[in-house]
């Protein structure tokens, strides 16, 4: 049986509305940077920067994975990791990626 | 030895939050999606011009406005966990109320969308970037219909006094799944929308 006594959950609204605030603010920041700096070559590392702090944004006081059971702490980092990553590697990387992955 | 090292540590005993069944279901999702971000990026890989030019016909409007619904509904509903976690049932009703409402947002900005494509000649057959587009979105779009149904259910069980400050799990179960499903629309955002 899991103990939920010794967590420290939070019921104050303040922290969720700073992250609901990043949300939308790195929304629209992203946006600007999918048409600021369209066809630079780091363009998808910013892009991946900010994939993974709006995920983890939301783990992070949305969920509260922190707080969670590691299993959930695990998946919920792998998961949130995975997506930047790939979108790395499959912008400096793709034509590798694409021959590997080619029945 | 030192008096410490005989005293054994606490067992950690971090929770599972709303309950084990839902966290077997978000798993699942999870894994679902990373097969079908696969599906994408082999897809980008192979044919990365069609995936530059294809962000650049969608509308963006829609992207976004789908993207701050989601974020918001999860907001609100994180907000109606953190009020009844202090015995607030009726505040956390209310938050649960708007949680829904922007949630219902969802449907109606994917239909406005889907007819703005169609009317300008977007549909499943018009390339391999809309291709894997309406297949991560529409898949999208059937989970958190399923999310939108539970909101409903858990307001429902709300409203008969189903929740209290000591027993909330399934209240914490449903804003769980959803939370989930707003991290997966921000990933697909980034690949449709932002990426041109």
């Amino acid at each position: 049986m899991i103990d939920s006594t010794n967590t420290a959950q939070s019921s104050a609204l303040a922290p969720l509305t700073y992250a609901w605030l990043g949300l939308v603010l790195l929304t629209l920041f992203g946006l600007g940077v999918g048409q600021w700096f369209r066809g630079v070559g780091w363009q998808p590392l910013l892009v991946a920067a900010i994939v993974w702090v709006k995920s983890w944004l939301v783990c992070r006081y949305f969920i509260e994975s922190h707080l969670a059971h590691p299993f959930i702490t695990k998946v919920m980092r792998a998961f949130i990791l995975f997506a930047p990553i790939a979108l790395i590697l499959t912008a400096f990387f793709g034509s590798q990626f694409a021959r590997w992955a080619t029945l | 030895m030192p008096a410490h090292e005989l005293i054994p540590e606490a067992p950690v005993t971090r929770r599972f939050p709303g309950n084990k069944g839902i966290w077997v279901g978000i798993t699942c999702e999870l894994i679902e999606f990373l097969v079908l971000f696969i599906v994408y990026f082999v897809s980008r890989a192979h044919f990365p011009d069609a995936f530059e030019a294809g962000a650049e016909r969608l509308s963006r409007v829609s992207g976004t406005v789908i993207t701050l619904l989601m974020v918001t509904s999860s907001f609100f509903i994180a907000c109606s966990v953190a009020a009844i976690r202090t015995g607030q049932r009726r505040r956390s009703i209310y938050w649960l109320v708007a949680g829904l409402v922007v949630s219902l947002g969802y449907p109606v900005a994917k239909i406005m969308e889907i007819n703005w494509n169609l009317a300008h000649g977007i549909n499943g057959e018009s390339g391999i970037f809309f291709t894997v587009y309406y297949y991560l979105t529409f898949n999208h779009f059937v989970h958190a219909t399923w999310g939108i149904l539970g909101i409903l259910w858990v307001l429902a069980r709300h409203l008969v006094g189903g929740y209290t400050a000591e027993d909330h799990s399934g209240l914490e179960a449903l804003a769980s799944y959803w939370h989930a499903t707003d991290i997966i629309w921000l990933i697909i955002f980034s690949f449709f929308y932002v990426l041109a």
